[in-house]
């Protein structure tokens, strides 16, 4: 069943722009894994430091992410409300702000223009920018809610995700005096998005898909999205403590952080469950197979990214030798791409082909490049781990210099980069398929 | 599990979860006044960290384990390198590094002062301990000072020594290993070197530490006994 509110195409532009951000995200990153293992000569450290580099990957990171949400949530809302967008015309406006004030802040970068803090680097008044693209966006989307008034816990979690996400992001605003203030409120934005703003996000269009593709009962779905979302939250807001371990916080977050961030992969597992559940109970024929590999290659990851490497060192005892060392970075990585990233590209995989008017699409070239990024990412992970293993017994138990402890990880990071060049080809091949999908060669159209 | 059941772990985990965390936040609040010695806080400090911010330094080195992983941590660079140690490598990180890098930021004297005073702030913050090797650090050179009692050896730690020189398996290894330092240079030529590090070796990358002349005895007299 192709898109049905002719609203829903402004979806389109927002994949596509996502998707070639997405590219260059990836091409940025293997400059910074040659960064680790190459000498690189001094003139060329002076153009253009590591830390530049590292700013435009995790920039274009959150901007691609949050680009795909918002698309997928355009695409989602005229279907689930049965209305039509509010207004098309401030959805593509908005697209011209955000994706402008992103290159903007990424050439502004290369000259030195900064606010200095990681993952959150774009200066005034460029971050004013980016909270009147998130208003234009929470006003148009929420507006369509309102006038629709056909409330469903799809809708709700969506919503309050984004208003959750657009609120938590004011944190980022002032300058704060104090360093352990500073990374107080830093995390109120970093780990709130990511273990709870962008989590009811996610949970909402998984949730929805899984209705789509499956064609399971509403209250099914929405009756586990209710406890799923209970548990993130119980999990994610106080599970914000594991990161106030070290940082001149209270002692009392040891015992906090370490408890809520243990419990922090059951909403991910019942997650998994329960999309295993819907898609054993399906009740319409599968169109697209690719869909149902995404959607589980999606809850699987997302558990093992952000679950499993997630918990090996969220426990005080472990983290007090792997913070801020490789681990995390492992960890950072595998969570993103299994959380996030995934859950873009089962959303595209999804919406595109409807948007095209495709109902059955050609997915050999998908199904390959599916497992081409799944095993380089894997296979990334496991060499950032081995890196941050050397690093935490070389540096933190042994007690041996950073540099020390590097030159002994060199190998690994030259390995990350073979691996994140692989990855490189699989996604670019992905995004090629993506935006060249045509119809499966023996398909019935009209099935 | 009925729908009803489903909406109330939803409210009541949700709810649970955000008291607990705001009340926390609270009282850390308070507490943190403490903890990061807050009334010394001073202005520098924050023109230190405003510079701190405007050359980016935090998408490489992380502070407080925050930040890139691409260059040492800096939350206790003030007990390893010192306030010169920390300007040397700032003014010139080509003679510091070797295959990883650090650029040249054009970092005005002001800017860098402001930024040492930054980090020594910083330094002081109590991170129950963390990062643990420099936590390591400190008390081994607290020990290693504890056995030889003196006015030179406690100036030694203080004035930030350790960070490049090594005692008794103590210290950083960017400068000679000083356990017998009185065994090879007389007296005279460890005055010399505290003075002017250049005066005895052209070549040499030690800064010329801030020392008066009654510190300069004081630790001369310490290293010469280092037989």
């Amino acid at each position: 069943m192709p898109a049905t509110h002719p609203s829903q195409r402004v979806a389109y532009p927002y994949f596509v722009v996502a998707l070639l951000l997405f590219v260059l995200q990836v091409l940025v990153g293997t400059w910074l894994a040659v960064n680790y293992w190459a000498s690189l000569p001094q003139w060329l450290v002076d153009v253009l430091p590591f830390s530049t580099a590292r700013a435009i990957h995790t920039n274009l990171l959150v901007l691609w992410l949050l680009l795909g949400f918002m698309g997928s949530t355009y695409y989602l809302v005229p279907d689930e409300t049965g209305r039509e967008l509010l207004s098309p015309g401030l959805a593509y406006l908005q697209l011209v702000i955000l994706a402008g004030t992103g290159v903007v802040g990424i050439v502004g970068f290369l000259f030195g223009w900064t606010k200095g803090k990681p993952l959150l680097e774009l200066p005034h008044p460029l971050d004013y920018l980016i909270v009147i693209g998130a208003l234009m966006f929470l006003f148009n989307v929420g507006m369509t809610m309102l006038k629709a008034r056909n409330w469903t816990a799809i809708q709700g979690s969506l919503l309050g995700g984004l208003v959750f996400l657009a609120l938590l992001y004011l944190f980022d605003l002032p300058f704060y005096r104090n360093l352990t203030i500073d990374w107080y409120y830093w995390w109120w934005v970093i780990h709130l998005w990511v273990e709870g703003a962008w989590e009811l996000v996610a949970a909402a269009l998984t949730a929805w898909i899984l209705l789509k593709i499956t064609g399971v009962n509403r209250a099914v779905v929405e009756k586990w999205l209710y406890v799923e979302l209970g548990l993130f939250l119980f999990t994610g807001i106080a599970g914000t403590g594991h990161h106030y371990y070290w940082l001149g916080a209270p002692r009392y977050w040891l015992w906090v952080g370490g408890f809520f961030s243990a419990l922090e992969p059951l909403p991910i597992v019942l997650m998994l469950w329960d999309a295993w559940q819907h898609v054993k109970e399906r009740q319409i024929p599968i169109r697209n197979r690719l869909v149902f590999t995404y959607a589980i290659g999606m809850a699987i990851f997302h558990l093992v990214g952000a679950g499993f490497w997630g918990f090996a060192h969220t426990l005080p005892q472990i983290n007090y030798y792997t913070h801020g060392s490789q681990v995390t970075a492992a960890h950072g990585h595998v969570a993103f791409f299994g959380a996030y990233v995934l859950l873009n590209l089962t959303f595209f995989y999804y919406a595109m082909p409807e948007l095209k008017g495709i109902s059955r699409f050609s997915e050999r070239r998908g199904r390959i490049t599916f497992w081409w990024m799944c095993l380089a990412m894997l296979g990334m992970g496991l060499s950032f781990s081995i890196s941050g293993v050397l690093q935490t017994y070389i540096e933190r138990v042994m007690g041996l210099g950073f540099m020390t402890a590097q030159a002994q990880m060199r190998f690994w990071f030259a390995v990350t980069w073979v691996l994140g060049l692989i990855l490189l080809v699989g996604v670019i091949l992905t995004v090629v398929d993506l935006l060249t999908l045509g119809p499966a060669p023996h398909a019935d159209e009209r099935a | 599990m009925s729908a009803k059941a489903a909406k109330w772990i939803f409210y009541l985990g949700t709810l649970i979860s955000l008291l607990i965390f705001l009340g926390l936040t609270v009282d850390t609040h308070r507490q943190v006044q403490t903890l990061t010695h807050a009334d010394q806080l001073s202005e520098q400090v924050v023109a230190g960290k405003r510079v701190w911010h405007k050359y980016n330094c935090n998408d490489c080195h992380t502070i407080l384990g925050f930040g890139a992983y691409y260059a040492p941590d800096m939350t206790k660079v003030y007990w390893r390198r010192g306030e010169e140690g920390i300007k040397a490598m700032v003014r010139t990180p080509e003679k510091l590094t070797t295959w990883r890098k650090m650029p040249h930021f054009p970092l005005t004297e002001q800017e860098l002062t402001d930024l040492v005073a930054f980090l020594k702030w910083t330094s002081e913050i109590d991170t129950h301990d963390w990062p643990p090797q420099d936590a390591k650090l400190r008390r081994t050179a607290q020990a290693a000072v504890a056995m030889a009692v003196s006015p030179g050896a406690a100036l030694f730690k203080d004035k930030g020594c350790f960070g490049c020189h090594r005692m008794n398996g103590t210290g950083g290894t960017l400068g000679p290993d000083l356990t017998h330092a009185g065994g090879r240079l007389s007296r005279a030529t460890i005055a010399k070197i505290l003075e002017n590090p250049r005066s005895v070796n052209p070549q040499g990358i030690m800064p010329p530490p801030s020392l008066n002349p009654d510190e300069r005895n004081q630790i001369a007299d310490f290293l010469a006994g280092q037989k």
